[in-house]
């Protein structure tokens, strides 16, 4: 069974999207109201998948995303947020969440989500595959270092944001499903590695120890 | 705006009248090395005379640039001290027959300068203030109440007073303005909030109420849904021109779109001039009026704005029927000139590009591209 844990700061959504996890057949093992209380009660749990809202009091979803993958790295993170601040949403993924799902989204989308996520799926929405690709140009302009997608990527990229699922995308494109699936996921492991290098190249400069 | 900001730089409205001072400065400098050079055998201390015009010329330089790059008060402070010390060396530059006599003080109409900075930088309260600071020291190196103080006195203080309400009257309307255009902008922002709302949400929540009960809970949740995305576009998409005259073409299309059409744009806006933007608005609502027509209204919508250096790329498709193969040229042969050619004619018109894929069973996918800095 799949065990989640829902970071809401709304004690109603909270509520109700745990009964509702837990209405088909998923454990939820914590409830929690806050970034802070995420990031000490999930060790605790360890739960499959973290259910992240993005504006949470005390540590925002980015920076609990951050350190419960850091801390868990088994424990895989769904950004499920009313937020449209692009800014957020890229922040968690680069923190490490494998998917972002808009809380809009039926139940049936949600739990099928969380099921993907726990899969070790990533969960993209046309809005956040715009969202990649932008940020992806965005750092071309940065430097020769900077990481890039493959032509391939862009291609599988652009085709999610297009609202082609992913069967539809291997069809045109001649590919098998889970070549699909990496190609998605490689897009998004990229940009998760380079906020750690720049993180740890931060911590190498400010003096800390990069392990902490 | 912060103190720090309205310190850094002199208000712009008042840079004409910095100007106006900075000009008078020059030639009242002039003026009082023409005096100094004309009288230069009657002086006690002609070498000091000079010194002081020296130090006097160098002030002016440096008062100056301070006063149009900042317009400070404290560099008008400064100016009424080292005027007044300037004025006041006249005692030792020049002999007591000659002052007693009535001759002009060292510094001449250069005085009046800190009276119209103070004015220009305080207000009228500056301005009197400066010119009853100036009379003074006039006084103290005159020892005496004469005609020649009394005119000058009379000029200090009009100079004063009536500089000083211009800067202030300058001031004010200023603020006026720009009280009216945020009031203006605040309006038209509202204005268009209960628009989008009342077309809305407002039109949703009286069919819910007059219909509530009829309609199945699947229906009150699509409704409900649908305004939901609606009301967060709305509320986060900002249509005003930036101050380059540019728009972001992914708030306008946020607000221009219907609530079922799903959006992927970059986190960055995507500039476009304001013109480009909203023709480009209408050439997208035309394909989705249009995907609404042939594939259905409930049928998937997505739209996919993409930016980099070279242009600007939006591709929209629906996953309707797909139109078969030679159906538009058919169309065109029939005389229907029809969506196509009428998007087409609107980005070409632009400058841009538009092509066109689609199969049956594949819907309908539009990419328009308009290169940067084109048409």
């Amino acid at each position: 069974m799949v065990r989640v844990m829902v970071v809401d700061d709304h004690p109603i959504w909270r509520e109700g999207v745990a009964r509702d996890l837990a209405e088909r057949g998923l454990e939820v093992v914590a409830t929690a109201p806050d970034g802070a209380a995420a990031v000490r009660i999930a060790p605790a749990v360890r739960p499959d998948v973290v259910l992240m809202d993005l504006q949470l009091p005390e540590l925002s979803g980015a920076e609990a995303t951050a350190r419960i993958r850091a801390d868990l790295p088994g424990t895989r993170v769904l950004v499920l947020s009313a937020s449209t601040e692009h800014g957020d949403v890229l922040g968690a993924v680069r923190a490490g969440a494998s998917g972002y799902l808009v809380k809009s989204a039926g139940h049936e989308e949600l739990v099928a989500a969380v099921e993907r996520t726990a899969a070790g799926h990533a969960v993209f929405s046309p809005g956040l595959a715009g969202l990649v690709l932008g940020e992806y140009r965005r750092l071309e302009t940065t430097g020769p270092d900077a990481p890039a997608l493959t032509p391939r990527e862009t291609e599988v990229l652009r085709l999610v944001a297009k609202g082609l699922t992913a069967r539809a995308i291997a069809a045109r494109l001649t590919l098998s499903h889970r070549t699909v699936e990496n190609h998605v996921q490689n897009s998004l492991r990229k940009l998760q590695l380079t906020n750690r290098v720049e993180l740890t190249r931060y911590a190498i400069e400010q003096g800390l120890d990069a392990d902490d | 705006m912060t103190v720090d900001a309205v310190r850094a730089r002199a208000h712009p409205d008042l840079i004409p009248l910095w100007r106006g001072l900075v000009v008078y400065r020059v030639v009242a400098l002039v003026a009082a090395v023409v005096n100094l050079v004309r009288g230069i055998d009657g002086w006690a201390r002609p070498a000091l005379g000079v010194a002081v015009l020296a130090a006097m010329a160098v002030w002016t330089a440096s008062s100056s640039w301070r006063y149009l790059r900042t317009g400070d008060p404290a560099a008008a402070v400064a100016d009424l001290v080292l005027t007044a010390l300037a004025a006041a060396s006249t005692l030792l530059v020049d002999t007591p027959a000659r002052i007693a006599g009535g001759g002009a003080v060292i510094t001449t109409v250069w005085s009046a300068g800190p009276v119209l900075a103070l004015a220009i930088a305080l207000g009228w309260r500056g301005g009197l203030t400066g010119a009853l600071v100036t009379i003074g020291v006039l006084f103290g190196v005159r020892q005496a109440v004469d005609t020649d103080l009394l005119f000058d006195a009379q000029l200090l203080l009009v100079a004063g007073l009536a500089v000083g309400l211009a800067a202030d009257t300058m001031r004010r309307s200023t603020e006026r303005l720009r009280a009216a255009v945020a009031r203006e902008a605040a309006t038209a922002e509202r204005e268009r909030l209960a628009r989008d709302i009342h077309d809305g949400v407002l039109q949703v929540l009286a069919l819910v109420r007059r219909r509530g009960g009829e309609l199945s809970r699947e229906e009150l949740a699509h409704l409900a849904g649908e305004q939901e995305v609606a009301l967060r576009r709305l509320i986060t998409s900002t249509p005003e021109a930036r101050p380059d005259g540019t728009v972001d073409l992914s708030s306008r299309l946020a607000g221009a779109l219907p609530a079922r059409a799903s959006l992927a744009v970059p986190a960055e806006p995507v500039l476009l001039s304001a013109a480009d933007a909203d023709e480009l608005v209408a050439v997208l609502r035309e394909a989705a009026a249009n995907a609404a027509t042939h594939a259905g209204a409930d049928a998937g919508l997505w739209v996919l704005v993409e930016d980099d250096d070279a242009g600007v790329t939006v591709s929209v498709r629906d996953d309707g029927g797909g139109i078969p193969e030679g159906r538009l040229d058919e169309a065109a042969a029939e005389g229907h000139l029809g969506v196509a050619s009428s998007m087409r004619g609107r980005v070409a018109a632009l400058g841009g590009t538009i092509s066109l894929h689609t199969a049956p069973g594949e819907g309908t996918e539009w990419e328009i591209r308009l290169p940067r800095g084109g048409a």
